[in-house]
């Protein structure tokens, strides 16, 4: 379960200070797929990022899974991000240099497992995705679509509680955009919490739970949920 | 997970492989640069003797002029006068001692066929050989008795025997020096000590010599004398008058075992000048000194003061060779700050980021450093061809300064890393995945 409670992040520079969350209040629940909609410049990716700790907020609450975020330090919230976050970015980040295979080996690595059960975790999970065949490749060999399935493959292998897409579909075409969807909501099916930013209304209906970001705060909630829900 | 950090190492290096390249060759030449000096000072000031050189002692006596002492820092006398040398040796009160000065001749050889050949000599006591660990091939040295009785002995270096005898055991046989019948009773090993700390008067760094005779053979005129002569006052006509005069032209080393014994040695040559006093010597304040084997290179100044100098230069050379490579470090990851950011997301923690980047910052050094030996291992060449003899065997690398090398190269590398990886890791992974 993840909570924010009147969480506010300012960003401070000289002379300027830029609200980009204000009282922020928002449970996701063990099992949702919640979309977050909102223009640009709303506080959704600054949400998504404090959400999966990398970026601090200045002040409120946050919980994840009953733990206080604010009281980790560096080494606690690298091992929360390992043990119960997966990201899915934009533009896929992968490592350039490492191929499919190393790729997604990096996270179980920081977990500190065994070569072989990385090996069963890599393979598994490559296949789940349908790029079983290709672990040797590039990244810079496979198309969009290909590359943010190794980038889900990546961030489900450590089998996480929560998976955080960063607009997943906003650097493919519609049909590789469709695959991904279908993935996510598979992978959601199966128990795995997800939170999506994203820009596409359509995309945001297929969620289960939707809200929007407006100048930092969570609005029309429960108008959107209720028609989600209806 | 350090053979992860490797990996990872490799796989950035040669994807990078052009810093990689630069920061390599700025590293190999600061290192080579320092360990050529280095390797030459550390040479030049090594313990010729390590496991004897602090019961080794060097005598001195202030036999000097009353009115002008012997050197701008008061110090008495870096030799003694055949007087002294004699007293002390008949006195025979430490475990070991040896009275020597150089010395020179011509051997003519009993093979018609060879040519006469002027030989590089020492003239010294039957201790010499055991004092300072002299190894033989064949033979040994002289007993107590042959100094006593002034025989004729004779121990030859390989080289002298090899050109003699072609090699084989010559112990028992004749050789004529300066005219004189001398019995070989030894033929010494290799043995080249640098520094030559037992007679540094004539150069520290110079072969040693070709023959050894009996100290007496120079009293007896059996061999001429060589090396450094000082004199503060005429020293009369005739060989005698020389022999009885102040002038200073040998040298005493004595072996203590103890504290004790150099203490009680101390107080024996204190009392032997004081005895001098009443025949009207040693007018000077008393400063009488025993002095172990490094400190005694370390009085003379055996490293230069320019090899000094060029060790210091060399190490700002590195500095800047370093600074260098600090400079493309910081290009290096700060250009590498989404990947730092990914690994941030998916669960490295800083501290993990920073063993990866310094273990990478040490895979360079470490290149860098076998680059700097290769390099160190030209230049010493080119030391040697520049100095010719007299560096002969001190350019050199052995193994503990191939490890330093390699150590220097290592500490410089993580040293130089600390800032750039520092910077990276210091970023919010959130701003670096932005720049993905």
């Amino acid at each position: 379960m993840l909570v924010m409670k009147n969480v506010n992040k300012i960003f401070q520079t000289a002379d300027i200070q830029t609200h980009a969350l204000r009282d922020f209040n928002l449970t996701v629940n063990e099992g949702d797929f919640l979309s977050v909609t909102g223009p640009s410049g709303s506080g959704k990716t600054t949400f998504l990022n404090i959400a999966g700790l990398l970026e601090t907020y200045t002040n409120g609450d946050f919980l994840l899974d009953g733990e206080d975020v604010g009281k980790l330090n560096d080494k606690g919230r690298s091992r929360m991000r390992n043990e119960k976050i997966g990201f899915i970015f934009q533009g896929f980040n992968l490592i350039p240099d490492l191929n499919l295979y190393d790729n997604v080996d990096v996270p179980l690595r920081y977990r500190g497992f065994n070569a072989k059960e990385r090996r069963r975790r890599i393979e598994e999970n490559l296949d789940r995705v349908g790029l079983a065949s290709r672990m040797k490749h590039l990244p810079s060999q496979l198309s969009g679509g290909q590359q943010q399935r190794v980038a889900i493959a990546r961030a489900l292998a450590t089998d996480p509680r929560f998976l955080l897409a960063d607009e997943p579909t906003g650097n493919l075409d519609s049909e590789m955009a469709q695959g991904v969807m279908s993935l996510l909501e598979e992978i959601n099916q199966q128990g795995t919490t997800i939170i999506m930013v994203t820009h596409d209304a359509a995309l945001a209906k297929r969620a289960i739970r939707q809200v929007q970001v407006k100048d930092g705060r969570v609005s029309e909630l429960d108008l959107v949920s209720h028609r989600a829900i209806a | 997970m350090f053979s992860y950090y490797l990996k990872i190492a490799w796989i950035s290096i040669l994807r990078h492989w052009g810093l990689s390249l630069l920061m390599i060759c700025a590293i190999g030449l600061g290192i080579g640069a320092a360990m050529t000096t280095i390797t030459v000072n550390y040479l030049m000031s090594a313990d010729p003797i390590p496991h004897k050189s602090k019961q080794l002692y060097y005598v001195q006596l202030d036999s000097w002029d009353v009115n002008d002492p012997f050197d701008e820092g008061l110090n008495p006398p870096d030799q003694l006068t055949y007087t002294d040398t004699t007293n002390l040796m008949n006195a025979q009160k430490a475990f070991r001692q040896n009275a020597q000065a150089q010395a020179n001749g011509v051997i003519e050889p009993n093979d018609p066929e060879l040519l006469p050949m002027s030989v590089s000599g020492r003239a010294n006591s039957a201790d010499f050989f055991t004092m300072f660990d002299v190894p033989f091939i064949y033979g040994s040295g002289w007993s107590h008795q042959a100094d006593v009785n002034k025989e004729q002995v004779i121990v030859l270096n390989k080289e002298i025997n090899d050109k003699l005898f072609g090699g084989e055991d010559s112990v028992g046989q004749t050789i004529k020096l300066d005219g004189n019948i001398f019995k070989i009773v030894g033929v010494i090993d290799q043995w080249q000590p640098k520094p030559r700390f037992y007679d540094i008067s004539t150069g520290a760094f110079n072969d040693s010599e070709d023959i050894f005779v009996p100290f007496s053979m120079i009293a007896e005129q059996k061999i001429g004398r060589s090396g450094n002569t000082n004199c503060w006052k005429p020293s009369g006509d005739g060989f005698q008058a020389f022999l009885a005069s102040e002038c200073i032209w040998t040298q005493f080393w004595v072996e203590l075992k103890t504290e004790q014994d150099k203490q009680d040695y101390q107080t024996f040559i204190n009392a032997y000048v004081e005895e001098q006093k009443a025949y009207g010597r040693f007018i000077r304040p008393m400063d009488n000194r025993l002095t172990n084997v490094m400190d005694w290179l370390e009085h003379q100044e055996v490293v230069a003061d320019d090899a000094k100098m060029m060790m210091a230069m060399s190490f700002m050379f590195l500095i800047v060779c370093l600074l260098n490579t600090v400079g493309l470090l910081l290009a290096k990851f700060l250009g590498k700050a989404p990947e730092i950011g990914l690994r941030q997301a998916l669960g490295a923690s800083r501290a993990t980021l920073f063993s990866q980047y310094i273990i990478e910052s040490a895979c360079i050094g470490l290149a860098g450093g076998l680059l700097g030996l290769g390099l160190a291992f030209l230049g010493l060449i080119g030391v040697e061809s520049l100095y010719g003899e007299y560096m002969q065997g001190l350019a050199t690398l052995d193994g503990t300064m191939m490890i330093l090398a390699l150590v220097i190269a290592l500490v410089s590398s993580i040293v130089s890393g600390i800032y750039p990886t520092w910077r990276a890791c210091n970023i919010q992974p959130a701003q670096q995945l932005k720049s993905q």
